[in-house]
């Protein structure tokens, strides 16, 4: 799974034309956009059909989707009673100004 | 996906706002209270100051809610108040942010190259230790209390465009087209920061997880 | 036009998770998308594209309406699944497995290429799309693109006539 021109390899052959498929480094890259879709078609072809033969990335896209996740996570918490009888008494304040 | 001005939704809120709508300050108090607290907390060293922080953001959202003129959504314009009170209380405390070492610079890679085979290797570019598979791992331990904190140390940690964009984007769920226009950064800017950022928080809930 | 599709056990699309209405006697009801190119469309495959779209399903599929043709895929606005295709299951996979890892230590001990040689059987293990890229590559590295298209073309006559499907001419 080699990078576009990563250069010669053993027997000479150059792979700087290869665009029929991408390494796991281009996956980790990739990463971010692709769940964003914001990978041309092209692109996020290759990419899944990494996913398909990589185990290895496979694992780091959820682990990626899990990060977002755990982020989103931390809205979680409710607002304290005593702290939202404070904001309410000063949404009167303002009203009355 | 939220656009970039004020929703129907929010222009209805905004006018029961204005009339004096106790019910429709305290739902949206019960929206964003919990966002806003996190987003502090990324930004502050102490739950106490992070409270005071977002108790200022109301303050300041009260202040100018009859100013506000729509051009950005009112979420927006919400989040990126408390982000600028809690960036300005950050600094005048001058945290020592002991992961700044750790915290490199923006041209560090998302994945450190020694995780892949080199050049000469039959397969260069292929992972050497694969990541885990944390599908296997219970929920309870990769949403715990724990793991929550590690994720909050994380983006705490991160260089402070990132830390603001991976803020906006997915912890408070605001668009793309939102985080451009507020931070004044191009599209592809702002994917490359969330990008690093995400990274960067994958990176430490693995040292976390995997142990 | 006629395709295949791969979908996991569930029915559900492999990268998607999309809950596909499967066939039952009768073609599965019509699903529409939206052809944007970097978006959005329904995904299949020519018989050329199986090799590299694995999945635990294989689907014979009704594409109708404009249809992309991409490097490795085709994309639709409209398609329906017309049949499961029963001859693709764990023996048949087990088969391409075997017989890809033999290709690829034949190639690789032949030309003495070590590194490559070690990763089949660990690629072998790990199932049909991933030993076959190792095949793929190995040619590659012997014979350049040349090599690495005509071993795929190879997987995928295997499997075309192992599935009794017939090699459509390459549109």
């Amino acid at each position: 799974m080699r990078a576009r021109g990563y250069g010669r390899r053993s027997n000479g052959i150059s792979m700087a034309d290869n665009t029929e498929h991408i390494t796991c480094q281009e996956v980790v890259d990739l990463v971010s956009d692709y769940i964003e879709a914001a990978l041309p078609s092209e692109q996020a072809a290759l990419f899944e059909q990494h996913l398909n033969f990589c185990g290895g990335c496979m694992n780091y896209v959820e682990q990626l989707r899990t990060t977002v996740a755990s982020v989103g996570a931390l809205r979680e918490e409710a607002v304290p009673a005593d702290v939202k009888a404070e904001l309410l008494a000063a949404f009167r304040d303002w009203r009355r100004t | 996906m939220t656009s970039a001005t004020v929703t129907r939704e929010e222009a209805d809120l905004l006018e029961r706002l204005r009339a004096g709508d106790e019910r429709a300050f305290e739902a949206l108090v019960e929206s964003y209270y919990g966002t806003m607290l996190s987003i502090a907390q990324t930004y502050v060293r102490t739950r106490s100051v992070a409270e005071e922080v977002v108790q200022d953001a109301w303050l300041g959202v009260l202040k100018g809610l009859d100013r506000f003129e729509g051009r950005s959504s009112l979420k927006t314009w919400i989040i990126s108040i408390v982000v600028n009170i809690a960036k300005t209380r950050g600094v005048r405390e001058s945290r020592s942010v002991p992961f700044a070492t750790l915290a490199a610079g923006d041209d560090e890679p998302a994945v450190s190259a020694d995780r892949f085979r080199s050049a000469n290797d039959a397969f260069p570019g292929h992972w050497w230790t694969p990541p885990a598979d944390w599908r296997a791992l219970p929920q309870d331990v990769l949403l715990g209390r724990e793991t929550l904190h590690v994720v909050t140390r994380a983006i705490a940690a991160l260089p402070d465009a990132q830390r603001t964009v991976i803020t906006m984007r997915d912890l408070a769920g605001c668009s793309a087209e939102e985080v451009c226009e507020t931070l004044a950064i191009s599209e592809g800017n702002q994917r490359v920061l969330l990008h690093r950022a995400r990274a960067r928080v994958r990176a430490a809930l693995e040292r976390h997880l995997d142990g | 036009m006629i395709a295949y599709k791969f979908l996991r056990s569930d029915g559900r699309g492999v990268f998607t998770g999309f809950r596909w209405p499967l066939p039952d006697g009768a073609p599965g009801g019509w699903v529409h998308a939206d052809i944007d190119p970097c978006r959005s469309g329904i995904h299949a495959c020519r018989l050329r594209d199986l090799p590299l779209w694995f999945g635990a399903e294989l689907y014979e599929i009704e594409l109708d309406g404009d249809v992309v043709r991409e490097q490795s895929k085709l994309v639709a606005a409209r398609a329906r699944l017309l049949r499961r295709i029963d001859r693709w299951d764990d023996g048949l996979r087990a088969d391409y497995v075997s017989w890809c890892a033999g290709r690829a230590h034949e190639m690789a001990r032949g030309a003495a290429l070590d590194g490559y040689d070690v990763m089949v059987d660990p690629c072998a293990a790990q199932g049909g799309a991933s030993v076959g890229f190792v095949v793929a590559r190995i040619a590659e590295e012997l014979h350049g693109m040349d090599g690495y298209r005509a071993e795929r073309g190879r997987q995928a006559d295997w499997l075309a006539q192992r599935l009794g499907v017939s090699s459509r001419p390459v549109s």
